[in-house]
Order: structure tokens, then sequence, then C-alpha cells
């Protein structure tokens, strides 16, 4: 399971770039945290005050290399910074409060959506050309277009907002405190239901998309011919012999993918107030909270990250053929 | 904040828990019921006010009054008590709170407060004129924590006994007092170990106010309860704030169906039917038109043409004739907002300082009349160029945008509706939408050309028009970005901060209206509504329109919400 060499540079410089990019995104955008703080005073604040606050933050009115080198020495001590808009929390603590909840949000959606999408290929592949295909299929393209931000206002207003079933903002009822017991897990539950529908049906339709093709392939090898051949049940070939080999590509898929989830989480986690890093980045922009939108991305490129090197050691394990050092 | 801050903000959040905490008390049956009314108090149910004042993704906590953009906003007035209240809704009286009076000196350089007798702070030490003394020292000391400005009036603070602050003014201000309007007293034995006192949390306050104790504080919801030694405790009915985080409109209005919020501020498209139609019986507001909104150009702008352009009276008269008000009003706000019909730009609130002599012949320049605007920019010489659009008598191109920050919807389309009639009376303005914060740095720097803005008004009429009318004030705060400087109306502003009586101030604040109708420095189109939604399911007194006694709104910049809150009453 060892990885070559030549991969992990790849990994690397990866990740070297991604620390630059951090760096210089937010200082593209037009403002400052200094503008936004004194915005924040609104109209009364007097000059003396605005000249005052301005020094208190004069760091990040440093010429840029100067930034630079602070950050990086930084992030050496696992050093984010302070936040501007939650002045004068840490980017540590104020990720640190939304990044289980995303990732709650994003792996219960992944575990749902695979589980879903890869059955539904798997069946629409073995009756090609079926009633079951031919709906499924072309219906899994339209759910792969459909922007989150849709899915997220129309389940909103149909199940939060009209039918009143389904709670419509926080990761769990307010008036509890977390604790391991029931009521806490099953309001935890109720409120995930629909952020994960949300980003659900994108996932469900490119793995359904996945797996059909690739079962496809898989399906004209001869060992599932020969598992016909031996007479065993149609459940069987269909699971023990071809989906089984078909998953890679899903799998490459999956960690591919993964931005495209971080990214459909944070227009889930704004519409429905869901207190995940989604909705941390989107106020950290706002407020030009430079330190946190730093913090955040370096968060999501160490998740994309390692979810591929993940995938990489899962191929390993999955498909002993293409294990380093075998090739 | 301004009209237009509040306007994003919006309404408020859940429930649960004391419904269910209602039930459990009936499934008990007959027995145990009887049992737990022997507990007399302690079996009361408590009564909790569920309100949304700020929208937010995150609680934080932090209750120090002097981080202005950090401290949560139920921290002023309900945890530091202000000393005087002026309500504005009745000619600017002061309700006296932890001071019981205020007398200037015969020479007017010295102010001496009273406080009431007796205050104590929560934790039960005695509230002292050396608390005050130490609060305006440290802002003195300490400009980034000075968020009322007493480092530009006042030279030394002394207290000649327990109950007495003796305030040196650096110059004559009678206008002082209105400027403590947002001054909290903190307690000096708790602040006088804070090293940094911006970066202080306070997140266990100690306070003077009603609502000092933070019970419970989590990212999504907090509750506030009743000071235990709070002075005026006769008057206090409620006994905890509950505070859920709400971070945004779409999400209000998703909450409203549950009927959990008893008192918020939030901007409610078509709100009979979205609020009151929920809950016809209990669900009310009332928004009563708030501060003057207007058009103000910057007078010393960089452009040459535009600069000639604003500085005429003229071609701010033919402006303000091409400002289809009634439009703005109507289709960018909803029906909200009122529209100002006033050239001198006086809110309705202050109705009982208005001046007639100020209006007759300048508030037609308020109508909508884009021939008669045509035909004074035509006789002034202001000549169509090829492309259709007018330049100045000199010859010099006018183009203009018109800023309004970005995502403010509402306030957008009633910059949209300007420049269409602008541009039918052949004025090249557009619209331009930077982000807030920049915004609100090219009003402070001067580089922008025209906005549509908002002033912060005071208990009096007075503040709104000296901050954003006097050339001191000039691009030093976001409420005057025009950059005006009438030598007559400075002196005027001047003798009105000197004036020792209501009657001159009276007479004083006449000519200010005199001279802004006749001189039309802004073009005033409407008055943004006033905040307030309320539901009399839970709780009864709420100021209402028949009852239109104080401002009742429950943001931040209305400090007469302490005294609604007294007002409130738990439904039996």
């Amino acid at each position: 399971m060892r990885l070559s060499r030549r991969r992990l540079a790849v990994y690397c410089v990866a990740f070297l770039f991604a620390i630059v990019m951090n760096f210089a995104v937010p200082r593209l955008m037009p403002g400052s945290p200094v503008d936004s703080m004194i915005a924040q005073l609104g109209p009364r604040a007097t000059p003396a005050a605005i000249e005052a606050i301005k020094a208190r933050f004069g760091a990040i009115e440093q010429p840029i290399w100067r930034q630079f080198v602070d950050y990086v020495v930084g992030l050496a001590h696992f050093d984010l910074g302070v936040s501007v808009k939650y002045y004068p929390q840490t980017v540590v603590e104020v990720l640190g409060r939304s990044a289980g909840w995303t990732a709650f949000l994003v792996v219960t959606a992944i575990a749902f959506s695979l589980s879903i999408g890869v059955l539904l290929g798997a069946i629409a592949a073995w009756r090609r050309g079926g009633r079951f295909d031919s709906f499924v299929s072309p219906f899994s393209v339209v759910l792969i277009a459909v922007p989150p931000v849709i899915i997220a206002l129309a389940t909103l207003f149909t199940f939060g907002v009209t039918l009143r079933l389904l709670p419509v903002g926080y990761a769990y009822d307010p008036s509890l405190d977390p604790g391991l017991n029931f009521t806490f897990f099953g309001s935890v539950f109720l409120h995930a239901i629909m952020p994960v529908l949300t980003l659900s049906p994108y996932l469900i339709g490119e793995f359904q998309t996945t797996m059909r093709s690739s079962m496809i392939s898989v399906l004209g090898e001869d060992y599932v011919t020969m598992g016909r051949a031996k007479g065993l049940s149609e459940a069987a070939v269909m699971f023990g012999y071809a989906a089984r080999n078909a998953m890679l590509p899903v799998l490459t898929n999956l960690a591919l993918m993964l931005g495209a989830v971080f990214g459909g989480s944070i227009v889930t986690e704004i519409v429905f107030n869901y207190p995940g890093l989604g909705l941390t980045l989107y106020t950290a922009s706002v407020a030009r909270d430079y330190p946190v939108i730093q913090g955040q991305l370096l968060l999501m490129t160490i998740a994309t990250l390692g979810a591929n090197l993940l995938v990489d050691i899962i191929y390993g394990v999955v498909d002993p053929r293409i294990r380093e050092g075998r090739a | 904040m301004t009209a237009v801050e509040e306007m994003r903000l919006l309404g408020n959040a859940p429930e649960a828990g004391r419904k269910r905490v209602t039930a459990a008390r009936w499934r008990l049956g007959p027995v145990a019921a009887a049992l737990m009314m022997v507990g007399a108090a302690e079996a009361r149910a408590e009564a909790v006010l569920t309100m949304h004042i700020e929208e937010q993704t995150s609680w934080v906590q932090n209750f120090n009054p002097f981080d202005l953009g950090g401290r949560r906003q139920s921290t002023m007035d309900f945890v530091y008590e202000p000393l005087v209240i002026f309500n504005d809704y009745d000619s600017g009286k002061p309700v006296w709170r932890l001071a019981t009076g205020y007398k200037f000196a015969d020479d007017l350089k010295s102010i001496t407060y009273t406080l009431r007798d007796g205050v104590k702070w929560s934790d039960g030490k005695p509230l002292t004129s050396a608390d005050m003394k130490f609060t305006l020292e440290m802002m003195l000391k300490n400009p980034a924590v000075d968020t009322v400005g007493v480092g530009e009036t006042v030279a030394s603070v002394e207290a000649p006994s327990p109950t007495e602050v003796k305030i040196n003014l650096k110059g004559v201000d009678t206008h002082f007092p209105e400027s403590l309007a947002d001054f909290p007293v903190v307690p000096e034995h708790i602040w006088k170990d804070v090293k940094d006192p911006l970066a202080f949390k306070n997140e266990t306050p100690v306070g003077s106010g009603p609502m000092t104790e933070i019970r419970r504080f989590t990212p999504q919801v907090y509750e506030q309860c009743r000071n235990p030694n709070y002075w005026d405790a006769a008057s206090l009915k409620v006994d905890c704030l509950k505070l859920p985080q709400i971070s945004g409109n779409d999400q209000m209005l998703a909450l409203l169906p549950e009927g959990a919020i008893d008192w918020f501020g939030s901007f409610l498209p078509q709100i009979d039917k979205t609020y009151v139609g929920l809950d016809a019986e209990h669900n009310g507001y009332w928004q009563p038109p708030a501060e003057t909104v207007a058009f103000q150009m910057n007078f010393k702008s960089s452009n040459p043409g535009n600069a000639e352009a604003f500085n005429d009276m003229t071609f701010r008269r033919a402006f303000s004739l091409a400002m289809d008000r009634t439009a703005m009003v109507d289709i960018a706000g909803f029906g909200y907002p009122v529209v100002n019909t006033l050239a001198s730009g006086l809110p309705p609130r202050f109705d009982s300082w208005r001046n007639k002599a100020a209006e007759g012949a300048q508030d037609e320049w308020l109508a909508y009349d884009i021939d008669k605007a045509n035909k004074l920019l035509d006789d002034a010489g202001y000549k169509k160029d090829g492309d259709g659009f007018r330049t100045t008598p000199s010859g010099k191109p006018i183009a203009f945008p018109i800023i309004v920050p970005n995502g403010w919807t509402d306030w957008i389309d009633a910059v949209q509706i300007a420049t269409e009639g602008l541009r039918k009376i052949g004025v090249n303005a557009s619209v331009a939408t930077p982000e807030y914060e920049q915004w609100q740095k090219q009003i402070l720097d001067g580089s922008f050309e025209a906005v549509m803005n908002s002033r912060a008004d005071g208990p009096t009429p007075f503040r709104g028009y000296f901050q954003s009318l006097s050339t001191g004030f000039g691009g030093r705060i976001t409420s005057a970005p025009s950059r005006y400087s009438n030598p007559e109306l400075d002196k005027v502003f001047d003798e009105y901060r000197r004036a020792a009586t209501d009657e001159e101030r009276k007479t004083l604040f006449d000519q200010v209206q005199v001279i802004v109708a006749d001189n039309l420095p802004v073009v005033p189109v409407f008055n943004g509504p006033t905040w307030y939604q309320f539901s009399t399911k839970r709780f009864t007194g709420w100021v209402t329109k028949d009852e239109p006694v104080m401002n009742p709104e429950d943001h931040d910049n209305n400090r007469m919400r302490l005294v609604h809150l007294l007002r409130l009453k738990p439904v039996q």
C-alpha cells in the first residue's frame, strides 16, 4: 500500500500551491478587513476611534511579503491567526466549532448517495434498455444539472415552510444541550434530513451515471458470463461479480467530486442556517475576514487532498492489480 | 445604525423549550399540578421573551459595550442601563435612568450629573460616581473604546460626591448630554483589571440593567435573565430574554409560522400576509417613518463637470424634480416608506419642531416634474451635446454613478428609479453597487460622486442636521458625505450648541430649516420605516400606533427599547 515517491511529490506540490493561493485569493477581493471593521462601527464612529481601530489591526496593513512570512510561520505552528469578524476568537476556534457539522453533512450525504446511486446504476445496467433504465438514467442527468440552491429552496419551502414537517434551520433544536442521549441525536437527525437531501441529488446522479457505464463494460467480461454459466442467482452475479468490480471508477469519481460537494454544502448551509464551514466561509467572505477565509480554504484543500490520498490507498486495497510495486 | 442597515435586519425564531415545559405540566395531572402551585413563586412559569435583534450566523459570547462591531446587541440597555434616555417621540424629553438630573454650570463650561441613589451592580456592589468617572477616563485614555466621542468634548472629569459627576468640557456645548445617549457606565471594580478593554469579551457581565445574567449561551441561542439587584425591579415583569440565532430574511420568513418570536424588527415583504395573516389575533406591527433618506452629492468632487453641477442650486433643484418619490416608495420600498415632501427634509417624527416658514415655495422642488426640470436646466445653460446628455453651462461633461451598497435591493431599486428620472432630464447618471465596506470607504475618502444615504438622527432633529451639514463633520462620518459648507448654517449650528434654553434652541432650529430648505444641499426622497413587529400571544403592553409614545424598535440604535421592555407583562 506504499505510495510511489512521484505520487507523494504531486500531493506536496498541490499542497504548496494551495498555501500560496489561500494567501493570494482573499487579498484579490476588493476591500480590507480594516474597512469592514470600521464599517461595523456604523455612521457614528468618530475619526479618533477609526484611527485607534486601524492602529490596533495594523498588522493587516503591513507589506504583502511581511504578511506572507507571518502567515507561513503561523502555519508551521498551527496558528491560523485571529478572526476579524469574531474578534477576539482565533481562527482555530471559529473553524473548530463548524468543521464537525460540515464533515457530518458531507459524509452522511456521500454515504447515502453512494448506496442509492450505486444500486440504481447497477440495476439500470443490468436491465439496460428496460423501462427502469430508460427512466432512471436520463433522470440522473437531470439531477446532476440542477444546482443545489434550487433544490435547497424548493425543499425548504415545501417541507419546512408549507408542510412544516421538518425544522427550517440549525443543526439541532437550540433549546437542547448537546449530550449522549436519544433526544439530542434524534434532533440532529431531524435537522440533517433536508440539508442531506439537498446535497444528495447531484451525488446520486453522478454515482448512478458512473456506475451504470462502468457496470455495462464489466458485464461483458468473461467472469460474469462464467458466473451466469455456473447457474448463480441473478443477485449473486450482479452484486458479487459485476458490481464489485464496477465500483472502482465510482470511487475515483468520488474523489474528484469532493470539491463540488463542499461547494454544494456552502449553499445548503446558508439556506438551512446550518452551522458548518460553508456558512462560516460565507460570513467571513462578506466581512473580509482574511484569517478565517485562509484557514477555511486551507482546511478544505487538506480535506480534498486527504480524500484523494485516501482513495489512492483504498484503490490499492480494492484492486490488487494497481497496488504499487506490482505495476 | 442607519435606516438602511435596519432594512437588512430580519426576524426572529424558535420555541420548543417553553412549549414543552407547559405541556409536561398539564400531563402531570391535577395532584401534581396542585403540588406545584404550593411552591408559589417558584412554580410560576418564567416569563421568557423571545427577541430577534441582529442577524448573525453564530453567536459569540461578547458583552463588551465598547466593541461596537462584536458586542451582542442586547448589551446596551439590557446589561448596561443608560444615564438618561431622550424620547424622540415625546419632543426629546428625558427619561431618567441611572442619572436623576444634570445641570450646566453658569458659564456652560461644565456639566454635573446627579446619579440615582442606591443603585447596585448586578453583583451587589454599589454603583457610584467613581464608576462613571472611571468609564469616562478610560475612554479619554483609550480612543479605541471612545464609542461616543468624548475625546472631542471632554477635558476632565471629577467626582465631588458618590452621586455627583462633574464633567469639564473643552468648549461650550449644550448639546453634550445628547452625545452621552449611547454611553455605558461600567463597574470600576471589574474593568480596572482589564488590560485591553477593546479585546475583553466580558462573557459574564456585571451590569446595571434589567437583564444581566447570562444563563445559557450556545452558538444558536442565548438567554439573558433578570438582574437580581436591579434598581427598577418593580417595573420589570419579564424574567428572561431569549435570543435565537437567525442569519437572514429568508430564514426569518421560514420561522415565522412557528409563532415563537415575541418582539422583532425585520423586513417582511407583504407583512399583512406573511406575518399578520399567520395569527391575526396576536400578530401585529407598527412601522412609523424614521430617518430621512436623501440623495447627497459630493460638493468636493474631483470631476470638474460634476462638481460644477452639484454646487449649482439650479442643478440640485432639477435633480430633485426628477425624483419619482412615489415610485420609490411603492415599487422599491413595498409601500413601507413615506414620501418626504419637505425641502428641509425634516423627518415626520420631529413634527413638533416643524417650522412653517421653511415650507411653501421651496417644497415645490420636491414634486416629480420632468418638464419643469428640463426647462430649468435649459434656461440655466445646461446644453445637450451629441450623445443627448447635458453639459455644465461652462461646457464640461456631467456623468456620475450613484453608489448604493451591494445587496440592499430596495435601495438599489430606488436609485434605479432615480437614475431613470435623471436620464429623462438629460443627466448621465448610473447606479453603482460596491460592497458596503467599499461604499463606506468611498464616502469617507471622498472618491464618490453621489450617494443615497440616511443620516443618524438623535433624540432631537439637531444631531442629524449638524452632523450631515456642518463644515466640521464633512467626510468624517458616513452620514456626512456631501462635504457641504455654508458659513451661515455653521453659525446657527454654533449658536445652537451654546443655547441655554429650549426656546432658544427651537428658534435656532427654525433657522436651520429655512436655510436648508432654501439651499437644498441634499435631495430628500423618503423616510424609511421603523422595523417593529410583535406578538401578543405571550406578552402584552406593546407600543402600537394607537399609543405612539416611543420608538418601538428593539434594535441597538433605540435606547427607548429599555422602557418598552419595562412596559411588557406576561399573559396570565
